[in-house]
């Protein structure tokens, strides 16, 4: 699968599990700020993502992803805000946050994951399947 | 002590079952299965007792992407009628390690809604 044909699963399984149209899911949706999905709706997502892609992506590797496996000490400062550590990771995997992330209550940023990001971490996932 | 709530529509639930066939067995145990399935109510029992597994979880304070899995919350029916909690696997070892001592879970559904509660009682540090 080539990057658009990936970003078009994620996109149609987003759609299909929240019940939307496919128009209506951006590769900038955040799935949860944007979209409203709740736990029901991603694990509904990846499930379809899977039947799709033939990737098992499990709702663990999100958090994963976006922590880049610190454990919550580090990726939180002392007031649980996004650690200076975590704020390096953060531009890498979810390019599309800015600065103001440093203020977001670290267990918050998961509400920040876009379709692209969700494409992103499936072609890594087929590219090390590949590999 | 910590408390978690969680409301589902019956209808989303039993969407999410009957569009991806397999899945079940990765929310819900066996026996968790069969016993709802064996019921008039099968679409009401599977949801209330996902929308259990969600309280638990919001009790634990995780979710799903804290690497517990649903299906490791096996709400199981008291010979009374009271539902009680099983954990398994990964819930097991994370209860060792965080000092659970009890949980309590109440269900109910009606108007095609699904409620459960749920209360996590903690050793003191």
């Amino acid at each position: 699968m080539n990057g658009g044909e990936i970003l078009d699963a994620v996109r149609a399984s987003a759609a299909e599990a929240l019940a939307i149209p496919a128009g209506d899911v951006t590769p900038g949706s955040a799935l949860v700020d944007d979209l409203g999905a709740e736990s029901i709706d991603l694990l509904d997502m990846l499930f379809r993502l899977e039947r799709k892609t033939g990737v098992k992506i499990k709702a663990a590797e999100l958090r994963t992803f976006i922590t880049g496996g610190m454990p919550p000490e580090v990726f939180a400062d002392a007031d649980g805000r996004v650690s200076d550590k975590a704020y390096a990771h953060l531009v890498t995997v979810m390019p599309q946050l800015g600065p103001e992330t440093r203020a977001l209550e670290a267990t918050k940023v998961i509400n920040r994951l876009t379709v692209q990001n969700v494409a992103d971490l499936l072609s890594t996932r087929l590219a090390g399947a590949a590999g | 002590m910590q408390v978690g709530v969680d409301l589902v529509e019956v209808a989303r639930v039993s969407r999410l079952l009957d569009e991806n066939p397999g899945i079940d067995r990765s929310i819900f145990t066996e026996a968790e299965l069969d016993y709802c399935r064996g019921t008039k109510h099968a679409g009401d029992r599977l949801a209330a007792r996902f929308a259990a597994k969600e309280a638990i979880l919001k009790a634990f304070g995780t979710g799903i992407t804290d690497g517990l899995s649903p299906a490791d919350l096996e709400i199981v029916r008291s010979p009374g009628g009271r539902p009680t909690v099983r954990l398994l696997g990964a819930a097991r070892d994370w209860a060792a390690e965080h000092g659970l001592v009890e949980i309590e879970i109440s269900l109910s559904h009606s108007g095609g809604m699904a409620l459960a509660q749920a209360i996590a009682i903690f050793r003191p540090d």
